[in-house]
């Protein structure tokens, strides 16, 4: 009976101390496709059983190859299997192309193998008895076998539901057992995910897909099931070019990227001392500035101010521009006496300027996300809104509010200042601030606008909003000098209306035109 | 036909050679050039299917006939093996069969190298002949992806 106890108390004591087992870590191999690694939460999951699917064209073949080309090597070598669509020859004519593509991994990194006599004279029992003698024969870390779906479809017209899911199974447990990472690849068309066998058994599921509209070709990638680990949801912009595929994920990158922590409140002058007076104090660090007026009314002279004014302070600065050249701008500089060939020559200042067509907004926000990236910058100008949408492929046109957003709010959320600027029409009945609902993409507004005065079309400027704390109301009228804009005295006028464009004279005060007015 | 270049030529000279080294020669009454293709197919096969690689070498045999005749008794099977009639090499002069062979050889390398470019081509023919020495022979010069044309 003591015994029994002994032993009982041992067994109490050994399961106290039971530690619990570690997870199981699970390695990521890198895709070597750009921003595709951000999406898939850091990579793809080693030895997991994955499908590429889509329709044909929009990039299947092309993804595998570049997961492959980045991670096989002689000693971790990859098997390429084709069966019945394009044979490796033409892959290796065409694949070459690519700047991924490296020759000499052909052969010893990457094998080809072509399955299609395998597939169209024998049975699924062959087929995979055939995979798993290479597979054997060259443990391959890799495994891609393009297109599954015409084994499939070879398959199906003699077998069973039942088979086809048993092959499937067979072929992911012998790959995953002989530790390779696997990638079917398959042209299916959505309504396929439901009943398909393959994708429940899939660890991973790409969807690629291309979209027309209007004259606009829209690739798109969505990750319908990632096994184990998280990815950005949602539908993420492909494009291929001679580098192959980049992503472009919906979160710009910023989602597994710490946030910057600005110097709250810290206020950061636009390089006009009196508008920094009316702003309270000036822009605080991190805010989203919008300044809204019509053509003319020298919202790119603001913003040209404000960068000068950054680079002065030792912050280095981003001008995108989607209507007006960079040499434009520079010039304006010039005429300002800011120099910025100077700080554009020390890497301090670069000016995008972005007129691709046919590019979507999530590449024109990696263009300046980049920029931002390379000098480190801390002020953003984005001149102007309706030139950056313009510039979009109109397929793109529907995401731009939702993708500026998120863009602001990143970089505003990483510290960076941001004045963007719209052209709005002066109706002289009303004070419209921008056709954008602007609410959610600002912290700040400044209008500025033409008010008809005494035979004069002369220019007001207003803090509208700051979200900072307290400014400045009044109405103050601005000339642009040799020195930019500049915010006149008296701080009060005579005229009541200003906003309407058409005010009134309530003073009978004799004011002086603040620039000379024309003489018989 | 464009012929192909002094390089290709010079590798499918030395593919030749180093086949017909040892004792094939004095064994077998086929042209040496069989011996290459046969080295080839199944690699060739791997990579394009024995369909396309009865198609490759088909072409390669077309663009042979130009210079030389007695190519035109071969015929390619089935399978993608060479085949040819016992009598030819009764009637043949070895030289004109050993340079009827450079031609088809070189002829089939060239549309490898307008299908694939020259150093994916040397890269199986080293995988291929992993002893064959090819370092001194320069693919950069003169070879244009245009032979198939």
């Amino acid at each position: 009976m003591i015994k029994q106890n002994d032993a009982a108390k041992r067994n109490v004591s050994k399961k106290v101390q039971i530690v619990p087992a570690a997870k199981v870590t699970i390695h990521k191999i890198p895709t070597g496709v750009r921003g595709f690694d951000d999406i898939l939460g850091g990579g793809i999951p080693e030895f997991s059983f994955n499908v590429i699917a889509g329709t044909p064209g929009c990039g299947k073949t092309t993804l595998a190859h570049q997961i492959v080309f980045a991670n096989a090597t002689a000693k971790k070598p990859a098997l390429y299997f084709t069966i019945l669509g394009e044979p490796p020859i033409k892959m290796l004519r065409y694949q070459q192309q690519y700047s991924f593509f490296d020759e000499s991994k052909v052969g010893k990194a990457i094998r080809f193998i072509n399955l299609s006599a395998v597939v169209l004279e024998k049975d699924l029992d062959a087929v995979f008895l055939e995979i798993s003698k290479q597979v054997a024969a060259i443990g391959p870390s890799l495994v891609v076998v393009d297109s599954f779906r015409t084994v499939v479809r070879k398959a199906t017209s003699g077998a069973s539901d039942l088979e086809m899911q048993s092959f499937i199974q067979r072929v992911a447990q012998f790959l995953s057992g002989w530790e390779a990472t696997t990638f079917l690849v398959g042209e299916y068309v959505q309504e396929e995910i439901r009943d398909n066998p393959l994708f429940t058994i899939a660890d991973g599921l790409f969807w690629l897909s291309q979209l027309v509209e209007r004259n606009s070709v829209v690739r798109k990638l969505q990750i319908v099931k990632s096994r184990g680990h998280d990815s950005v949801p949602g539908l993420h912009t492909i494009r291929i070019s001679a580098d192959g595929l980049q992503a472009f994920s919906r979160t710009l990158g910023f989602a597994n990227k710490k946030k910057a922590n600005p110097t709250r409140g810290r206020r950061l002058s636009v390089g006009v001392p009196e508008l920094d007076e009316m702003m309270g104090g000036g822009i605080v660090e991190g805010d989203s500035l919008l300044v809204a007026g019509p053509s003319g009314t020298g919202k790119s002279a603001l913003a040209t101010q404000f960068i000068a004014e950054g680079l002065r302070h030792g912050e280095p600065g981003i001008i995108a521009i989607f209507e007006e050249r960079p040499p434009g701008y520079t010039d304006r500089a010039d005429s300002f006496g800011l120099k910025f060939e100077t700080a554009q020559k020390k890497g301090k200042l670069e000016i995008l300027y972005l007129r691709p067509l046919d590019l979507s907004v999530d590449e024109m926000m990696q263009e300046i996300l980049d920029a931002i990236e390379r000098v480190g910058a801390k002020r953003l100008v984005i001149d102007s809104l309706v030139g950056f949408e313009m510039a979009l492929a109109p397929g793109f046109r529907a995401d731009f509010r939702e993708s500026l957003y998120r863009m602001i709010g990143a970089l505003t959320g990483a510290g960076v200042t941001i004045l963007s600027t719209v052209e709005v029409e002066d109706t002289f009945t009303a004070l419209s601030f921008s056709h954008y609902t602007i609410s959610f993409l600002t912290d700040d507004i400044i209008r500025m606008r033409y008010v008809e005065i005494d035979g004069q079309l002369r220019k007001v400027i207003v803090v509208i909003k700051m979200r900072g704390g307290n400014h400045s109301k009044d109405i103050r009228e601005y000339v642009i000098t040799d020195k930019g804009v500049v915010v006149i005295h008296p701080r009060q006028t005579e005229y009541a209306r200003l906003s309407t464009g058409l005010p009134d004279r309530i003073s009978q005060r004799e004011e002086v035109a603040p620039e000379p007015k024309a003489t018989k | 036909m464009i012929p192909a270049s002094p390089q290709t030529q010079d590798l499918a000279k030395r593919l030749i050679a180093y086949e017909m080294s040892g004792d094939k020669s004095f064994e077998t009454k086929a042209p040496a050039a069989f011996y290459v293709c046969e080295t080839l197919r199944p690699h060739l096969a791997t990579l394009m299917g024995d369909t396309g690689f009865h198609a490759l070498l088909s072409r390669a045999l077309v663009l042979a006939y130009a210079h030389v005749s007695w190519l035109q008794t071969v015929q390619v099977k089935a399978d993608g093996s060479l085949g040819v009639s016992d009598k030819v090499a009764e009637h043949v002069a070895p030289e004109k069969m050993a340079a009827g062979s450079v031609i088809l050889v070189s002829q089939l390398l060239s549309l490898l190298v307008a299908f694939i470019g020259a150093n994916i081509t040397l890269g199986i023919v080293r995988e291929v002949w992993p002893k064959l020495s090819l370092n001194d022979l320069d693919f950069s010069k003169g070879e244009k992806n245009d032979k198939a044309k």
